[in-house]
Protein backbone atom coordinates (compact mmCIF):
# COMPACT_ATOMS: atom_id res chain seq x y z
CA UNK A 1 0.00 0.00 0.00
CA UNK A 2 1.31 3.23 -1.14
CA UNK A 3 -0.29 7.10 -0.92
CA UNK A 4 0.34 10.40 -3.30
CA UNK A 5 1.41 12.91 -1.24
CA UNK A 6 0.63 16.61 -2.42
CA UNK A 7 2.58 19.67 -1.00
CA UNK A 8 1.38 22.76 -2.06
CA UNK A 9 2.71 26.51 -1.09
CA UNK A 10 4.72 25.21 2.22
CA UNK A 11 6.91 26.84 3.81
CA UNK A 12 8.11 27.41 7.28
CA UNK A 13 10.02 31.00 9.08
CA UNK A 14 11.49 30.77 12.49
CA UNK A 15 11.16 34.54 13.41
CA UNK A 16 12.44 36.64 10.64
CA UNK A 17 14.12 33.88 9.09
CA UNK A 18 13.62 31.26 5.97
CA UNK A 19 14.31 27.74 7.00
CA UNK A 20 12.20 27.00 3.73
CA UNK A 21 10.93 28.64 0.77
CA UNK A 22 7.36 27.83 -0.40
CA UNK A 23 7.98 24.43 -1.83
CA UNK A 24 5.15 23.09 -4.39
CA UNK A 25 5.25 18.99 -4.80
CA UNK A 26 3.09 16.29 -5.90
CA UNK A 27 4.47 12.93 -5.71
CA UNK A 28 2.74 9.53 -6.99
CA UNK A 29 1.72 6.37 -4.84
CA UNK A 30 5.10 4.52 -4.48
CA UNK A 31 6.89 7.16 -5.84
CA UNK A 32 10.95 7.04 -4.30
CA UNK A 33 11.66 11.04 -3.88
CA UNK A 34 15.32 12.06 -3.04
CA UNK A 35 15.79 15.34 -1.06
CA UNK A 36 19.23 16.64 -1.95
CA UNK A 37 20.97 19.73 -0.66
CA UNK A 38 23.71 21.16 1.18
CA UNK A 39 23.30 21.55 5.01
CA UNK A 40 20.32 23.51 6.62
CA UNK A 41 18.85 24.16 3.45
CA UNK A 42 15.46 22.90 4.57
CA UNK A 43 15.27 19.21 3.47
CA UNK A 44 14.83 17.64 7.28
CA UNK A 45 11.91 20.89 7.43
CA UNK A 46 10.14 19.46 4.94
CA UNK A 47 10.41 15.73 5.93
CA UNK A 48 9.19 16.92 9.47
CA UNK A 49 6.55 18.81 7.60
CA UNK A 50 5.18 15.91 6.11
CA UNK A 51 5.72 14.22 9.07
CA UNK A 52 3.53 16.60 11.25
CA UNK A 53 6.54 16.92 13.72
CA UNK A 54 6.66 20.84 12.51
CA UNK A 55 3.67 23.05 11.37
CA UNK A 56 4.64 24.99 8.49
CA UNK A 57 4.13 28.98 8.05
CA UNK A 58 1.79 28.84 4.92
CA UNK A 59 0.85 26.09 2.46
CA UNK A 60 -0.80 22.31 3.55
CA UNK A 61 0.39 18.70 3.09
CA UNK A 62 -2.33 16.24 1.90
CA UNK A 63 -1.12 12.30 2.16
CA UNK A 64 -3.77 10.67 -0.13
CA UNK A 65 -6.84 12.70 0.81
CA UNK A 66 -5.84 13.43 4.16
CA UNK A 67 -4.09 16.53 5.82
CA UNK A 68 -0.54 15.39 6.90
CA UNK A 69 -2.14 15.31 10.50
CA UNK A 70 -4.73 12.75 9.61
CA UNK A 71 -2.40 10.21 8.25
CA UNK A 72 -0.11 10.56 11.58
CA UNK A 73 -3.21 9.88 13.20
CA UNK A 74 -4.30 7.18 11.29
CA UNK A 75 -0.94 5.56 11.65
CA UNK A 76 -0.08 6.26 7.38
CA UNK A 77 3.42 7.24 8.29
CA UNK A 78 6.81 6.00 8.90
CA UNK A 79 10.02 7.55 10.44
CA UNK A 80 13.33 6.51 9.67
CA UNK A 81 15.76 8.88 11.28
CA UNK A 82 19.91 8.63 10.98
CA UNK A 83 20.26 7.79 14.24
CA UNK A 84 18.31 4.57 15.03
CA UNK A 85 15.13 4.76 17.04
CA UNK A 86 15.64 0.78 18.49
CA UNK A 87 14.91 1.02 22.35
CA UNK A 88 18.30 0.11 23.51
CA UNK A 89 16.57 -2.58 26.43
CA UNK A 90 14.74 -4.20 23.96
CA UNK A 91 15.62 -7.07 21.36
CA UNK A 92 15.34 -6.41 18.02
CA UNK A 93 12.03 -8.91 17.41
CA UNK A 94 10.55 -7.02 20.54
CA UNK A 95 11.26 -3.59 18.90
CA UNK A 96 9.63 -4.30 15.94
CA UNK A 97 6.58 -5.59 17.85
CA UNK A 98 7.05 -2.69 19.98
CA UNK A 99 5.84 -0.89 16.83
CA UNK A 100 2.73 -2.71 16.07
CA UNK A 101 1.35 -2.47 19.38
CA UNK A 102 1.83 1.12 19.46
CA UNK A 103 0.22 1.64 16.17
CA UNK A 104 -2.13 -0.58 16.98
CA UNK A 105 -1.36 -2.68 13.67
CA UNK A 106 0.07 -5.59 12.67
CA UNK A 107 1.71 -4.72 9.03
CA UNK A 108 3.67 -8.18 8.79
CA UNK A 109 5.05 -11.24 11.19
CA UNK A 110 8.24 -9.76 12.80
CA UNK A 111 9.94 -12.40 12.90
CA UNK A 112 9.43 -13.05 9.08
CA UNK A 113 10.48 -9.10 7.82
CA UNK A 114 13.94 -9.47 10.41
CA UNK A 115 14.51 -12.94 8.36
CA UNK A 116 13.90 -11.25 5.02
CA UNK A 117 16.23 -8.26 6.55
CA UNK A 118 19.04 -10.29 6.79
CA UNK A 119 18.79 -10.59 10.42
CA UNK A 120 18.37 -14.42 10.59
CA UNK A 121 19.85 -15.52 14.27
CA UNK A 122 20.00 -11.83 15.46
CA UNK A 123 15.97 -11.70 16.67
CA UNK A 124 16.59 -11.90 20.49
CA UNK A 125 19.86 -9.44 20.55
CA UNK A 126 19.99 -6.05 21.73
CA UNK A 127 20.84 -2.56 20.11
CA UNK A 128 24.52 -2.77 21.54
CA UNK A 129 24.82 -6.22 20.09
CA UNK A 130 24.31 -5.44 16.43
CA UNK A 131 26.40 -3.83 13.86
CA UNK A 132 25.73 -0.51 12.44
CA UNK A 133 24.53 -1.99 9.24
CA UNK A 134 22.36 -4.27 11.30
CA UNK A 135 20.92 -1.65 13.58
CA UNK A 136 19.40 0.25 10.39
CA UNK A 137 17.97 -2.66 9.28
CA UNK A 138 15.84 -3.21 12.40
CA UNK A 139 15.25 0.55 12.18
CA UNK A 140 13.57 0.51 8.88
CA UNK A 141 12.09 -3.43 10.02
CA UNK A 142 10.60 -1.03 12.86
CA UNK A 143 9.71 1.61 11.46
CA UNK A 144 7.66 -0.11 8.82
CA UNK A 145 5.99 -2.42 10.61
CA UNK A 146 2.72 -1.27 10.98
CA UNK A 147 2.62 -1.34 7.29
CA UNK A 148 3.01 2.65 6.72
CA UNK A 149 1.80 4.28 3.36
CA UNK A 150 4.68 6.82 3.51
CA UNK A 151 8.06 6.36 4.03
CA UNK A 152 9.82 9.13 5.41
CA UNK A 153 13.67 8.77 5.79
CA UNK A 154 16.15 11.31 7.14
CA UNK A 155 19.48 10.83 5.78
CA UNK A 156 18.90 6.34 7.54
CA UNK A 157 22.47 5.96 5.85
CA UNK A 158 24.69 8.40 6.83
CA UNK A 159 26.38 6.86 9.85
CA UNK A 160 27.09 3.98 7.88
CA UNK A 161 30.98 3.57 5.50
CA UNK A 162 30.55 3.79 2.13
CA UNK A 163 30.75 -0.25 1.62
CA UNK A 164 27.89 -0.30 3.67
CA UNK A 165 25.97 2.41 2.62
CA UNK A 166 25.53 0.76 -0.83
CA UNK A 167 24.89 -2.65 0.45
CA UNK A 168 21.94 -1.69 2.55
CA UNK A 169 20.80 0.67 -0.50
CA UNK A 170 20.43 -1.70 -2.87
CA UNK A 171 18.83 -3.98 0.05
CA UNK A 172 16.19 -1.30 0.51
CA UNK A 173 15.49 -0.80 -3.00
CA UNK A 174 15.23 -4.63 -3.35
CA UNK A 175 12.31 -4.54 -0.32
CA UNK A 176 10.69 -1.62 -1.37
CA UNK A 177 9.94 -4.04 -4.73
CA UNK A 178 8.35 -6.46 -2.17
CA UNK A 179 6.95 -3.82 -0.09
CA UNK A 180 6.00 -0.71 -2.41
CA UNK A 181 5.69 2.36 -0.20
CA UNK A 182 6.08 6.43 -1.25
CA UNK A 183 9.60 7.37 -0.03
CA UNK A 184 10.59 11.42 0.88
CA UNK A 185 14.71 10.52 1.49
CA UNK A 186 16.48 13.24 2.77
CA UNK A 187 20.36 12.81 1.56
CA UNK A 188 23.52 14.81 1.19
CA UNK A 189 25.24 11.90 -1.05
CA UNK A 190 24.49 12.63 -5.25
CA UNK A 191 24.83 9.29 -5.96
CA UNK A 192 23.07 7.46 -3.33
CA UNK A 193 19.89 9.54 -4.05
CA UNK A 194 20.25 8.85 -8.12
CA UNK A 195 20.77 5.13 -7.35
CA UNK A 196 17.34 5.37 -5.27
CA UNK A 197 15.40 7.82 -6.25
CA UNK A 198 13.17 8.58 -9.11
CA UNK A 199 13.10 12.14 -8.84
CA UNK A 200 15.33 14.28 -6.85
CA UNK A 201 14.32 17.68 -5.25
CA UNK A 202 17.27 19.52 -5.55
CA UNK A 203 17.52 22.42 -2.79
CA UNK A 204 19.41 25.93 -3.03
CA UNK A 205 21.45 26.42 -0.25
CA UNK A 206 19.91 28.41 2.98
CA UNK A 207 17.40 29.97 3.21
CA UNK A 208 16.12 26.61 0.88
CA UNK A 209 13.89 26.83 -2.20
CA UNK A 210 13.65 23.84 -5.04
CA UNK A 211 16.52 24.60 -7.83
CA UNK A 212 15.40 21.91 -9.73
CA UNK A 213 13.89 18.21 -9.59
CA UNK A 214 15.39 16.05 -11.62
CA UNK A 215 14.18 12.38 -12.61
CA UNK A 216 15.51 9.45 -13.08
CA UNK A 217 14.39 7.75 -15.86
CA UNK A 218 15.32 4.01 -15.12
CA UNK A 219 13.08 1.17 -13.26
CA UNK A 220 14.01 0.27 -10.01
CA UNK A 221 15.22 -1.54 -8.20
CA UNK A 222 18.24 -0.61 -10.56
CA UNK A 223 21.16 -3.38 -10.06
CA UNK A 224 24.78 -2.71 -9.21
CA UNK A 225 25.57 -1.91 -12.10
CA UNK A 226 23.55 0.96 -12.76
CA UNK A 227 26.37 3.03 -11.22
CA UNK A 228 28.66 3.03 -14.47
CA UNK A 229 25.84 3.61 -16.33
CA UNK A 230 26.36 6.66 -18.59
CA UNK A 231 22.84 7.82 -17.33
CA UNK A 232 23.87 7.48 -13.74
CA UNK A 233 26.83 9.37 -14.63
CA UNK A 234 25.26 12.25 -16.44
CA UNK A 235 21.93 12.98 -13.97
CA UNK A 236 24.87 12.64 -10.62
CA UNK A 237 27.46 15.29 -12.56
CA UNK A 238 24.01 17.51 -13.39
CA UNK A 239 22.96 17.60 -9.86
CA UNK A 240 26.38 18.25 -8.45
CA UNK A 241 26.98 20.65 -10.89
CA UNK A 242 23.69 22.53 -9.79
CA UNK A 243 24.81 22.50 -6.48
CA UNK A 244 28.05 23.69 -7.17
CA UNK A 245 27.03 26.32 -9.11
CA UNK A 246 24.99 27.73 -6.60
CA UNK A 247 27.24 27.38 -3.55
CA UNK A 248 29.82 29.18 -5.72
CA UNK A 249 26.88 31.93 -6.65
CA UNK B 1 45.22 -19.76 10.38
CA UNK B 2 43.93 -23.08 9.49
CA UNK B 3 41.24 -25.00 11.41
CA UNK B 4 43.04 -27.51 13.19
CA UNK B 5 45.28 -24.64 14.31
CA UNK B 6 42.33 -22.68 15.48
CA UNK B 7 41.32 -25.81 17.30
CA UNK B 8 44.10 -26.30 18.91
CA UNK B 9 44.73 -22.70 20.27
CA UNK B 10 41.42 -22.91 21.65
CA UNK B 11 42.36 -25.81 23.51
CA UNK B 12 45.09 -24.23 24.64
CA UNK B 13 43.70 -21.61 25.52
CA UNK B 14 41.19 -23.81 27.47
CA UNK B 15 43.75 -25.41 29.55
CA UNK B 16 45.45 -22.58 30.32
CA UNK B 17 42.11 -21.15 31.58
CA UNK B 18 41.46 -24.11 33.71
CA UNK B 19 44.87 -24.27 35.22
CA UNK B 20 44.88 -20.56 35.48
CA UNK B 21 41.77 -20.43 37.13
CA UNK B 22 42.53 -21.12 40.58
CA UNK B 23 44.95 -18.63 41.59
CA UNK B 24 42.79 -16.11 39.82
CA UNK B 25 39.85 -17.16 41.86
CA UNK B 26 42.13 -16.67 44.86
CA UNK B 27 43.60 -13.73 43.51
CA UNK B 28 39.83 -12.19 43.49
CA UNK B 29 38.95 -12.97 46.78
CA UNK B 30 42.43 -11.70 48.50
CA UNK B 31 41.38 -8.37 46.09
CA UNK B 32 37.93 -8.13 47.31
CA UNK B 33 38.56 -8.60 51.12
CA UNK B 34 40.90 -5.58 50.62
CA UNK B 35 38.59 -3.54 49.40
CA UNK B 36 37.04 -4.18 52.64
CA UNK B 37 40.02 -4.36 54.77
CA UNK B 38 41.30 -1.28 53.13
CA UNK B 39 38.48 1.40 54.38
CA UNK B 40 38.26 0.10 58.16
CA UNK B 41 41.98 -0.39 58.61
CA UNK B 42 42.38 3.14 57.60
CA UNK B 43 39.34 4.30 59.99
CA UNK B 44 40.74 2.32 62.67
CA UNK B 45 43.95 3.45 62.43
CA UNK B 46 42.83 7.08 62.30
CA UNK B 47 40.58 6.36 65.28
CA UNK B 48 43.46 5.10 67.58
CA UNK B 49 45.93 8.00 66.45
CA UNK B 50 43.37 10.75 67.32
CA UNK B 51 42.87 8.84 70.59
CA UNK B 52 46.88 8.71 71.35
CA UNK B 53 47.67 12.40 69.95
CA UNK B 54 44.34 14.17 71.27
CA UNK B 55 44.94 13.97 74.63
CA UNK B 56 40.81 13.92 75.05
CA UNK B 57 39.22 11.86 77.67
CA UNK B 58 37.70 8.41 76.51
CA UNK B 59 33.77 9.86 76.94
CA UNK B 60 34.91 12.39 74.35
CA UNK B 61 36.51 9.69 71.71
CA UNK B 62 36.28 6.42 73.54
CA UNK B 63 38.59 3.30 72.06
CA UNK B 64 36.91 1.60 69.42
CA UNK B 65 36.72 -1.72 71.33
CA UNK B 66 34.90 0.18 73.91
CA UNK B 67 32.53 0.91 71.24
CA UNK B 68 31.74 -2.64 70.14
CA UNK B 69 31.32 -3.68 74.06
CA UNK B 70 28.19 -1.14 74.16
CA UNK B 71 26.94 -1.90 71.25
CA UNK B 72 26.96 -6.15 72.50
CA UNK B 73 25.81 -4.71 76.10
CA UNK B 74 23.17 -3.09 74.60
CA UNK B 75 21.92 -4.38 71.76
CA UNK B 76 18.14 -4.93 73.29
CA UNK B 77 17.81 -1.24 73.85
CA UNK B 78 19.65 -0.19 70.30
CA UNK B 79 18.04 -2.20 68.55
CA UNK B 80 13.97 -1.51 69.76
CA UNK B 81 15.15 2.25 69.28
CA UNK B 82 16.35 1.45 65.82
CA UNK B 83 13.23 0.07 64.90
CA UNK B 84 11.52 2.84 65.54
CA UNK B 85 14.29 5.06 63.49
CA UNK B 86 14.21 2.63 60.57
CA UNK B 87 9.84 3.37 60.54
CA UNK B 88 10.58 7.31 60.52
CA UNK B 89 13.11 6.66 57.82
CA UNK B 90 11.07 4.39 55.61
CA UNK B 91 7.90 6.34 55.61
CA UNK B 92 9.47 9.53 55.13
CA UNK B 93 11.76 8.17 52.06
CA UNK B 94 8.48 6.91 50.69
CA UNK B 95 6.94 10.06 51.10
CA UNK B 96 9.83 11.75 49.52
CA UNK B 97 9.94 9.67 46.74
CA UNK B 98 5.72 9.78 46.08
CA UNK B 99 5.68 13.94 46.14
CA UNK B 100 9.32 14.12 43.98
CA UNK B 101 8.01 11.29 41.76
CA UNK B 102 4.41 12.75 41.53
CA UNK B 103 5.31 16.21 40.91
CA UNK B 104 7.75 15.45 38.01
CA UNK B 105 5.08 13.57 36.45
CA UNK B 106 2.90 16.02 37.22
CA UNK B 107 4.86 18.83 35.59
CA UNK B 108 5.26 16.16 32.13
CA UNK B 109 1.73 15.82 31.75
CA UNK B 110 0.44 19.36 32.19
CA UNK B 111 3.35 21.55 32.12
CA UNK B 112 1.76 25.09 33.40
CA UNK B 113 1.30 23.41 36.54
CA UNK B 114 5.25 23.34 36.63
CA UNK B 115 5.28 27.10 36.37
CA UNK B 116 3.02 26.89 39.46
CA UNK B 117 4.47 24.51 41.91
CA UNK B 118 7.79 24.23 41.31
CA UNK B 119 8.96 27.87 42.35
CA UNK B 120 6.72 26.79 45.99
CA UNK B 121 9.10 23.78 46.46
CA UNK B 122 12.38 25.18 45.76
CA UNK B 123 11.17 28.20 48.62
CA UNK B 124 10.39 25.29 50.32
CA UNK B 125 13.42 23.53 49.66
CA UNK B 126 15.60 26.87 50.43
CA UNK B 127 13.56 27.77 54.27
CA UNK B 128 15.85 26.92 56.99
CA UNK B 129 15.06 23.09 58.33
CA UNK B 130 15.25 24.22 61.90
CA UNK B 131 12.27 26.48 61.14
CA UNK B 132 10.51 23.80 59.28
CA UNK B 133 11.17 21.13 62.09
CA UNK B 134 9.92 23.91 64.94
CA UNK B 135 6.72 24.04 63.13
CA UNK B 136 5.79 20.99 62.09
CA UNK B 137 6.82 20.28 65.69
CA UNK B 138 4.29 23.28 66.94
CA UNK B 139 1.51 21.62 64.68
CA UNK B 140 2.13 17.80 65.24
CA UNK B 141 4.14 17.76 68.71
CA UNK B 142 6.53 14.54 68.52
CA UNK B 143 4.80 12.22 66.58
CA UNK B 144 5.45 10.00 64.01
CA UNK B 145 3.58 12.42 61.47
CA UNK B 146 6.32 15.28 62.43
CA UNK B 147 9.29 13.31 62.02
CA UNK B 148 8.34 11.79 59.02
CA UNK B 149 7.27 15.28 57.42
CA UNK B 150 10.85 16.24 58.17
CA UNK B 151 12.89 13.44 56.43
CA UNK B 152 10.29 13.57 53.39
CA UNK B 153 10.78 17.85 53.08
CA UNK B 154 14.49 16.77 53.08
CA UNK B 155 14.56 13.87 50.21
CA UNK B 156 12.37 15.13 48.41
CA UNK B 157 13.76 18.12 46.47
CA UNK B 158 16.78 15.57 44.98
CA UNK B 159 13.85 13.06 43.85
CA UNK B 160 11.71 15.66 42.05
CA UNK B 161 15.01 17.28 40.22
CA UNK B 162 16.42 14.25 39.52
CA UNK B 163 13.15 12.87 37.85
CA UNK B 164 12.48 16.10 35.90
CA UNK B 165 15.68 15.78 34.20
CA UNK B 166 15.31 12.15 33.95
CA UNK B 167 11.97 12.33 32.06
CA UNK B 168 13.43 15.08 30.04
CA UNK B 169 16.60 13.30 29.17
CA UNK B 170 14.48 10.78 26.32
CA UNK B 171 16.09 10.39 23.02
CA UNK B 172 14.38 12.97 20.77
CA UNK B 173 14.66 10.22 17.83
CA UNK B 174 12.49 7.91 20.41
CA UNK B 175 9.83 10.57 20.80
CA UNK B 176 9.63 11.49 17.35
CA UNK B 177 9.03 7.91 16.82
CA UNK B 178 5.77 7.91 19.36
CA UNK B 179 4.92 10.64 17.95
CA UNK B 180 4.45 9.55 14.59
CA UNK B 181 2.94 6.62 15.99
CA UNK B 182 0.28 8.92 17.08
CA UNK B 183 0.94 6.80 21.15
CA UNK B 184 -0.49 8.29 24.12
CA UNK B 185 0.99 10.45 26.66
CA UNK B 186 0.93 7.06 28.55
CA UNK B 187 2.57 4.62 25.97
CA UNK B 188 5.38 7.42 25.62
CA UNK B 189 5.56 7.97 29.19
CA UNK B 190 5.77 4.33 30.28
CA UNK B 191 7.66 3.24 27.37
CA UNK B 192 10.38 5.97 26.67
CA UNK B 193 10.52 8.36 29.33
CA UNK B 194 10.16 6.36 32.14
CA UNK B 195 12.85 3.89 31.00
CA UNK B 196 15.03 6.86 30.18
CA UNK B 197 14.54 8.63 34.00
CA UNK B 198 15.25 5.25 35.64
CA UNK B 199 19.05 5.99 35.77
CA UNK B 200 18.48 9.74 37.28
CA UNK B 201 15.47 8.01 39.19
CA UNK B 202 18.23 5.67 40.71
CA UNK B 203 20.77 8.15 41.55
CA UNK B 204 18.30 10.05 43.48
CA UNK B 205 17.38 7.36 45.37
CA UNK B 206 21.00 6.97 46.18
CA UNK B 207 20.91 10.18 48.11
CA UNK B 208 17.57 10.25 49.48
CA UNK B 209 17.62 6.27 50.58
CA UNK B 210 21.30 6.58 52.69
CA UNK B 211 20.45 10.71 53.83
CA UNK B 212 16.95 9.34 55.56
CA UNK B 213 18.49 7.55 58.06
CA UNK B 214 20.48 10.45 58.95
CA UNK B 215 18.02 13.18 58.73
CA UNK B 216 15.84 10.72 60.63
CA UNK B 217 18.07 10.38 63.84
CA UNK B 218 18.72 14.34 63.44
CA UNK B 219 14.79 15.03 63.53
CA UNK B 220 14.59 12.31 66.67
CA UNK B 221 17.39 14.19 68.39
CA UNK B 222 15.78 17.78 68.23
CA UNK B 223 12.10 16.64 69.26
CA UNK B 224 11.63 12.48 69.77
CA UNK B 225 11.72 10.65 72.76
CA UNK B 226 12.21 7.29 70.88
CA UNK B 227 14.78 6.37 67.90
CA UNK B 228 18.75 6.36 67.56
CA UNK B 229 18.16 10.45 68.25
CA UNK B 230 16.63 10.08 71.17
CA UNK B 231 19.53 7.41 72.27
CA UNK B 232 22.14 9.62 71.20
CA UNK B 233 20.95 12.83 73.25
CA UNK B 234 20.38 11.23 76.23
CA UNK B 235 23.80 9.66 76.04
CA UNK B 236 25.38 13.10 75.97
CA UNK B 237 23.58 14.09 78.85
CA UNK B 238 24.91 11.18 80.68
CA UNK B 239 28.76 11.83 78.93
CA UNK B 240 28.11 8.68 77.86
CA UNK B 241 30.53 9.00 74.73
CA UNK B 242 30.72 5.46 74.29
CA UNK B 243 26.87 4.90 73.22
CA UNK B 244 26.97 7.85 70.87
CA UNK B 245 29.77 6.65 68.86
CA UNK B 246 27.97 2.93 69.02
CA UNK B 247 24.94 4.78 67.48
CA UNK B 248 27.03 6.46 65.40
CA UNK B 249 28.85 3.31 63.87
CA UNK B 250 25.53 1.61 63.71
CA UNK B 251 23.76 4.74 61.70
CA UNK B 252 27.01 4.85 59.59
CA UNK B 253 26.82 0.95 58.47
CA UNK B 254 23.02 1.58 57.53
CA UNK B 255 23.26 4.39 55.51
CA UNK B 256 26.61 2.65 54.12
CA UNK B 257 24.07 -0.48 53.65
CA UNK B 258 21.42 1.23 52.10
CA UNK B 259 23.58 3.29 49.50
CA UNK B 260 24.90 -0.38 48.49
CA UNK B 261 21.94 -1.60 47.94
CA UNK B 262 20.19 1.19 45.97
CA UNK B 263 23.56 1.66 43.80
CA UNK B 264 23.41 -1.99 43.19
CA UNK B 265 19.54 -2.08 42.20
CA UNK B 266 20.68 1.05 39.95
CA UNK B 267 23.18 -0.54 38.12
CA UNK B 268 20.59 -3.66 37.14
CA UNK B 269 17.86 -1.13 36.46
CA UNK B 270 20.42 0.75 34.12
CA UNK B 271 19.75 -0.23 30.88
CA UNK B 272 22.84 2.20 29.48
CA UNK B 273 25.57 -0.76 31.62
CA UNK B 274 27.37 -1.85 28.89
CA UNK B 275 25.43 -0.27 25.77
CA UNK B 276 27.15 2.28 23.02
CA UNK B 277 25.25 4.28 21.00
CA UNK B 278 26.46 3.78 17.46
CA UNK B 279 26.81 6.76 15.53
Amino acid sequence: MAATISIRNVSRRFGETWALRPVDLEVAAGEFIALVGPSGCGKTTLLRIVADLVEPSSGEVRIGPDTARRARQERLLGLVSQRPAVLPWKRAIDDVRFTQRIAGKVGFDPGKVLREFGLEGHEAKRARQLSGGMLQRVNIASAIAHDPAVLLMDEPFAALDEMKREEIGEWFDRELAMRPKTVLFVTHHIDEAVMLADRLLVFSPAPGRVLEVVDVPVPRPRDVSFRQDPRFVAIAAHVRGLLMHRQAA
Amino acid sequence: MTPPDLALSADIGTAEKRSASGPARSRQVAVAMLRVAAPVASVLLLWYCSIWFSGLPAFVIPRPERVLEVLWVDHAFILEHLWATLQVAAIGFLWANVAGIGLAVLFDLLPPTRHLLLPAAITLRNVPYIALISVLMLAFGDSILSKTSIVALSGFFPVLVNTMAGLRAADEVQLDRMRILNASWWQTFSQVRLPYALPSIVAAQEITGSGAIIVAIAAEWMISSTGLGYVINNAMQNYRGDKVYAVALLATALSFLIFSFVHSLGKRLDWRTGYQQRG
